[in-house]
């Protein structure tokens, strides 16, 4: 397959990216993907699998992989980035050394790069010469996607060229991706949510049920919405998709992997055993320093962020950051967004 | 990066412009065919449907009406409303194809005004017989003229005017493509300045659109005409007429005029440099790159060239903050009673900033290609990674360059940000912007809970500072300065770099206290007196663009 005929380039051969390959393939769409790894290039290309990430799942034939970057980027209409945040930055650089002004550059990180606060598109403005760039983002569980289950998600970008580009990648297949302008927004509730999602699995492992879940779910989209804002996000787009739709899911879910490292911090687990035991890697981590950090140096209060980074880098309990949160004097519910 | 401080001297352009021969020659039939161009695609811009023309007739009609009332009597106010009661009544009973026709008459007329004056052959002998033809502008311009009276000779006026930066890229890159200077703007001088820079620099005069008040002295107005200044009314509102503007420096580029002008759109009132640029006129260094690609032409290439002008102190400073602190100040958008319009005022304020040995800079930043990245002074774009970028990709629409409306908007809008950074970066911070930044924050302190207008007026609590604290807190802003211009952040004047404190506030203080009215800072015993509040905020405001990166480097 030259890359002239290839679709979409999906850089990246995680849980998230063999998703979206999936997909994208599924609708008879040519894919090709980058990944590290010549095994697993070989995997894709003569077992279509990609067993650590998709187990027996079979990839369609639309699907080739390969770890040469310029055989992956060089002349496909669309790239799109599924990475880690930690070592965005490096691919991107990568990407840089061969894409060019034509073509659509996009990504799903959901993350922040923690020294310096950098959203994922900024990084890619930095690292490539590329400028019709966007994010997609939303509940979009990579398990749940495999399955072949109805979803959503946005594609955020400044260009409507980007927009309709990766809209038409998915046309007509089970995840139904709605656009839209505001990428700051959107860049920051799929990083934010992450957050959250720790918090979540907190209550979640301590067995307090919905009741506590929800008033986590709705207060930590009132954090979201409330920095967000103040970063340069619509306070709208936290009410979408990317913001409260993707919060719902990640809350929610047992999948979720940031879920996961809450509900072990509330067994009492350290977090060093907690992310050496993780397959993968739980972005609202980093993602809670980074923020922290932004939110201090920009005199916004963030209880539950707080809460989270004081059992995450601080030494402080689950129970206590939890009694922490629920001993906080209350006010009004909407005041920190509606009088702005 | 460290920015080359590559002075041209005049004397070195006009040996360079004579043994190149490089001036290009001007087609005499650049005027038509630039004429014709820009009639054509403005009335293309308004659209075949018939609904569409009449409502841009009538909305001409409404805005030149509006226009003409306040207009004093005379025969260009009667002959104009006659034209326009004329196009109205032809109007009411026209067939489409007929209105269609009047369109393009009130576009014409709009064209001829911009364009009318220009002509080329006195723009081809004028760059040939440099500088003596640039002399007779500069010498038609009292202020340039005063300024080598005053000095004694060019020789003087060149110390106390530097053009510094990225010189060299820039003379280099006029040669293999157009360049379209974009400066800051605080003040009206900023338009002689440039032309003067422009020369200095080797190259042919730029075409840039002039406020009305430039040309209020004929000699003045018939040398800008023919150096490639064109009129800009900005009494006329009519849409029809800012797209015959915008059209007309977006033909002229795409015929490979340089160009200038001032995306700010008007000198900022309130000192501070300009943060918002104006996308209309910046995006038609894409629109004729694109056409220029389009066509295949063998020089398509616009570089984009931001420049800060750097003043010690500004000649309309207290007109420009008055009128920003006003409310009604919004809507005062042409100021025509300012301080530019008193030669007596210039002259005092020319003699006034050599006498203080002040210089004026201006810093010219990094070339750059329409979609904001870096050029290279063989013309190669480059990534922030340095890597050459194929910048002709940016428009390629199914295989083939093409306009996308939405996308070039985006284009421009990334190429404004860019500006905006450069601006910020080779911004020169003066004596007076730091010293009226630290009286400015002290009155803050001083004044806590009072809203900024209450205490520009009221001055708070405290009318002095004692000089020991104010030596402190200029050296500790001073040393936060230094700190970024270390790491190109920042530019500093001479005495910023070099001075000790108690030098610089003199320094500082001389100037506040020569040229205003009322000096906005004055020192008596021990203590220092804020007078001029509004001037203060003023000239501290040049440096609020870098209050974060001041913030941070102080902390």
């Amino acid at each position: 397959m030259s890359a002239a005929s290839v679709d979409l380039c999906i850089v990246g051969g995680g849980s998230f990216g063999s998703a979206l390959a999936l997909v994208v393939a599924g609708r008879g769409r040519r894919v090709r993907m980058w990944v590290r790894r010549q095994e697993q290039a070989d995997e894709i290309n003569r077992e279509h699998t990609n067993k650590p990430y998709l187990e027996q799942r079979r990839l369609p034939d639309e699907v080739s992989a390969t770890c040469d970057m310029q055989e992956a980027v060089a002349g496909t209409p669309v790239v799109l980035m599924a990475v880690p945040s930690k070592s965005f930055r490096e691919v991107a650089r990568s990407v840089g050394e061969h894409i060019r002004g034509d073509q659509v550059l996009v990504h799903a990180t959901k993350g922040i790069e923690v020294p310096t606060f950098s959203r994922m598109t900024q990084i890619l403005r930095e690292e490539t010469c590329a400028l019709k760039i966007g994010v997609l983002s939303g509940p979009n569980l990579a398990a749940e996607l495999v399955q072949g289950h109805p979803s959503g998600a946005v594609i955020a970008s400044r260009y409507d060229e980007v927009v309709r580009s990766v809209q038409a990648l998915f046309a007509g297949a089970h995840l139904r991706v709605y656009g839209g302008r505001d990428v700051v927004g959107v860049e920051f509730a799929g990083a934010f949510k992450n957050i959250i999602a720790i918090a979540a699995g907190v209550a979640d492992g301590f067995g307090f049920g919905d009741n506590a879940r929800s008033l986590v779910i709705t207060r930590g989209l009132s954090e979201m919405a409330l920095m967000g804002s103040s970063l340069g996000g619509d306070v709208f787009t936290f009410g979408g998709l990317a913001g409260v739709g993707d919060l719902v899911a990640t809350c929610n879910s047992k999948l979720s992997r940031n879920h996961q490292v809450g509900e072990r911090l509330a067994q009492g687990q350290d977090l060093d055993t907690i992310l050496r035991g993780l397959r993968f890697v739980a972005e609202g981590v980093p993602t809670t320093d980074a923020v922290h950090r932004r939110a201090a140096s920009i005199g916004l209060r963030l209880p539950i962020c707080e809460a989270v980074h004081s059992v995450l880098f601080q030494g402080c309990s689950a129970t206590s950051a939890m009694q922490m949160l629920m001993t906080l004097p209350v006010g009004d519910e909407l005041s920190a967004l509606r009088y702005r | 990066m460290a920015v080359r401080l590559t002075v041209a001297s005049s004397r070195d352009v006009m040996r360079q412009r004579f043994s190149d021969g490089w001036v290009r020659g001007v087609d005499r039939k650049d005027k038509e065919r630039v004429q014709i161009e820009v009639v054509q695609r403005v009335l293309d811009a308004v659209g075949a449907e018939p609904h569409r023309v009449e409502q841009a007739i009538f909305d001409t009609l409404y805005e030149e009406r509006r226009r003409l009332e306040t207009e004093p009597e005379g025969p260009v106010r009667s002959e104009q409303a006659a034209f326009y009661d004329r196009v109205h009544s032809a109007t009411l009973h026209a067939d489409a194809r007929t209105q269609r026709e009047l369109l393009r008459e009130i576009i014409r007329r709009f064209t001829e005004e911009v364009t009318g004056h220009f002509d080329p052959r006195v723009y081809a002998l004028a760059t040939r017989v440099a500088p003596t033809g640039l002399n007779l502008l500069l010498n038609a311009m009292s202020p340039i003229k005063l300024l080598e009276a005053i000095q004694g000779g060019s020789s003087d006026l060149e110390e106390q005017f530097e053009v510094t930066g990225h010189v060299q890229e820039v003379t280099k890159l006029a040669k293999i493509g157009t360049l379209v200077v974009v400066p800051t703007h605080s003040s009206n001088l900023d338009s002689i300045l440039m032309g003067y820079a422009i020369w200095r620099l080797g190259l042919p005069p730029h075409l840039y659109g002039a406020g009305l008040n430039l040309f209020s002295n004929k000699t003045i107005g018939f040398f800008m005409h023919n150096l490639g200044a064109y009129k800009v009314d900005r009494r006329k509102k009519a849409e029809v007429y800012k797209n015959v503007l915008k059209t007309y420096a977006g033909c002229s580029m795409e015929l490979g005029y340089h160009n200038l002008f001032f995306p700010g759109g008007t000198r900022s009132r309130s000192g501070g440099v300009e943060q918002r640029l104006k996308m209309g006129l910046l995006g038609m260094g894409l629109d004729a790159y694109v056409h220029n690609l389009m066509a295949r032409k063998a020089r398509p290439d616009i570089f984009v060239v931001p420049c800060t002008i750097n003043y010690e102190l500004v000649l309309e400073a207290e007109t420009l903050i008055d009128d920003y602190l006003k409310e009604a100040g919004k809507a005062r958008y042409i100021i025509e009673d300012d301080e530019f319009s008193k030669p007596k005022i210039i002259l005092d304020f020319v003699k006034k900033l050599f006498s203080l040995n002040s210089k004026i800079h201006v810093v010219v930043g990094h070339p750059l290609d329409v979609f904001g990245n870096r050029v290279d002074a063989d013309g190669t774009s480059r990534d922030h990674r340095g890597r050459p970028v194929d910048r002709t990709r940016y428009v390629v629409k199914n295989g083939a360059p093409a306009f996308d409306e939405q996308r070039d908007e985006e284009f421009t809008r990334e190429l404004a940000q860019v500006i905006v950074q450069s601006y910020r970066r080779y911004t020169m911070a003066k004596t007076t912007n730091v010293l009226c930044r630290v009286v400015f924050q002290w009155l803050r302190e001083k004044s806590q809970g009072q809203d900024l207008y209450r205490m520009l007026r009221t001055g708070g609590p405290e009318e002095s500072i004692p000089v020991p604290e104010a030596y402190e807190r200029v050296d500790r802003m001073l040393r936060a300065l230094r700190g970024l211009a270390t790491r190109d952040r920042i530019l500093l004047d001479q005495p910023l770099r070099e001075y000790d404190v108690p030098a610089l506030v003199n320094y500082a203080l001389a100037h506040l206290s020569s040229y205003h009215r009322r000096p906005a800072v004055q020192r008596r015993g021990d203590r220092l007196f804020h007078i001029d509040r509004n001037l203060i905020f003023y000239y501290q405001n040049r440096l609020e663009c870098h209050a974060t990166d001041l913030a941070a480097e102080s902390s």
